[in-house]
């Protein structure tokens, strides 16, 4: 058996497998985690790693607690917060860690350059609103509960960020 | 929402990043682990079914004829033991008397042997004051008598009869047929060590009366040794005297059963279960070790809760933690 014959006993309506919501799914956890972390690569590796949790506790996921998309991007959110305390201390160790990293790489395909630039200099923190918000067009409770923050705390900081990047690419402009 | 933040979100979201098929495919191939809480489950599954199942065997165990064939067998096994060693058999309302003649044990399973046999009895009928009277009767009737009678009219009335231990089966037999057994009590005392013992020492007794007096008889016996053993003559004598009194009592007690009959109207705060089938003793048994498994379990749990707390404490000093770095790393 592999996640494509895994079905939720709590169905989704009609039994889900857990192959449907991969499909529909991935993209929006592996944008969220692009945005979130600003590195593709490790994007992608952490949304491996989402879905292999979601996977072994899919049989307890609760579709009328919260949509799918909810429920990954609380997992994703999890593992991405791991995944920046392990980077802290590895930059730490390496003695090589800069506020403000470098990105080098290109974090959205398709994207103008003065947009991914302004992008880039928002903290995860704010990327992370603008991904679940502006990119996943998750409500305003559904957001808050995946970042754990109230409904005002994530609003605040949504406004925050996209002022930010209208900032940003004004400056860019001009 | 300005125009410009409007825009900016039409173009974020016009180019979402796409997730790689590599990612597609590697996700898509996830096999399963077995999840802990399924463990969980399955690990309690097995200790409520080991439970349950030790209950069953316990009730099984304990409720076979052959356990109860060796329960009824106890005064056979007193018996083996030392023939002079004193021997007591107590059957409570519990032990399956309930009105039954051939539930009333002997010891010894020999008819011959001296016994104390005492039997408390509770019955509930409805008209105490004729019941009394064939109570008494019931003992008249089997050679025995009425010792003492206390009638109170607020409708209950002790006895205490009398019977002739061969009769005394008979005696309960009629006696609990007057109404409802609401308790019982059969209490059976071999007397034969002590009245063994009690021939033993008459027997000496009578022997050293008879070696002094023979002595006394010498008329070569000094004065002063002469009273002295008139003193002890006479000393022997009422030792002789007390044994043979006390033997004769002894002899009395296993002749005559006592029976301590309570008569009364008054609802029945316990009553003596009726004899339960084999399903039945099983099925209590059963529940009664699972009452003791839970009892057990909340011991447990009363013990484990402290810790529970602290894990709990622990859990959420962790749990502030990480959102405050969360916070840091994040912003």
């Amino acid at each position: 058996m592999n996640a494509a014959s895994l079905e939720a006993p709590s169905a989704l309506g009609a039994r889900t497998s857990f192959a449907d919501v991969v499909a529909e799914q991935l993209d929006a956890v592996y944008g969220y985690l692009v945005y979130l972390t600003g590195d593709r690569s490790a994007a992608e590796d952490l949304a491996a790693e989402t879905f292999e949790k979601a996977f072994r506790t899919w049989r307890r996921f609760d579709p009328r607690r919260s949509s799918p998309r909810t429920w990954l991007c609380r997992i994703a959110h999890n593992v991405a917060v791991d995944w920046f305390r392990a980077e802290a201390r590895r930059r730490r160790r390496e003695d090589t860690y800069v506020q403000g990293q470098e990105l080098v790489e290109e974090l959205v395909e398709g994207l103008s350059g003065p947009l991914e630039q302004a992008l880039r200099e928002l903290s995860p923190a704010e990327r992370e609103v603008v991904a679940l918000r502006v990119l996943l067009e998750l409500d305003g409770p559904a957001a808050a509960r995946v970042l754990g923050i109230s409904r005002t705390a994530c609003s605040t900081r949504l406004s925050r960020a996209l002022k930010k990047l209208e900032e940003r690419i004004g400056d860019v402009h001009e | 929402m300005s125009t410009n933040e409007m825009t900016l979100q039409s173009l974020l979201r016009a180019h979402p990043p796409l997730a790689p098929e590599s990612l597609r495919a590697r996700v898509l191939a996830l096999e399963p682990r077995r999840a802990p809480s399924r463990r969980l489950v399955l690990v309690l599954a097995a200790a409520l079914a080991i439970a349950v199942a030790a209950a069953i065997v316990h009730g099984l165990v304990s409720s076979s004829p052959k356990r109860q064939t060796a329960l009824q067998g106890l005064p056979s096994a007193a018996a083996h033991r030392n023939a002079f060693a004193p021997a007591t058999v107590n059957a409570g309302a519990g032990a399956a008397l309930s009105g039954s003649v051939a539930a009333i044990p002997s010891i010894g399973g020999a008819s011959t042997r001296l016994q104390r046999t005492e039997a408390t009895l509770e019955v509930r009928v409805k008209d105490v004051a004729s019941a009394t009277t064939r109570a008494t009767q019931v003992a008249t009737s089997l050679g025995g008598y009425a010792q003492s009678v206390n009638y109170s009219s607020g409708g209950s009335s002790f006895i205490e009869l009398r019977v002739p231990a061969q009769n005394v089966k008979i005696a309960i037999s009629r006696l609990t047929s007057l109404g409802t057994i609401v308790s019982q009590n059969l209490s059976v005392t071999d007397l034969e060590h002590d009245l063994q013992a009690e021939s033993a020492q008459i027997a000496e007794l009578r022997r050293t009366v008879a070696a002094l007096a023979a002595a006394l008889r010498n008329p070569s016996l000094p004065d002063a040794q002469r009273v002295i053993l008139q003193i002890r003559l006479a000393n022997a004598k009422t030792a002789l005297t007390q044994r043979v009194h006390a033997r004769a009592g002894t002899i009395a007690a296993g002749a005559n059963a006592t029976i301590s009959l309570t008569l009364s109207t008054k609802a029945v705060v316990v009553p003596v279960p009726r004899h339960r089938g084999r399903l039945g003793r099983i099925v209590h048994s059963a529940f009664g070790f699972l009452g003791l498994e839970g009892a057990i379990a909340l011991y447990v749990l009363i013990a484990v809760s402290p810790f529970a707390l602290l894990a709990a404490l622990l859990w959420s000093l962790r749990e502030a933690r990480r959102r405050r770095v969360e916070r840091i790393v994040m912003e």
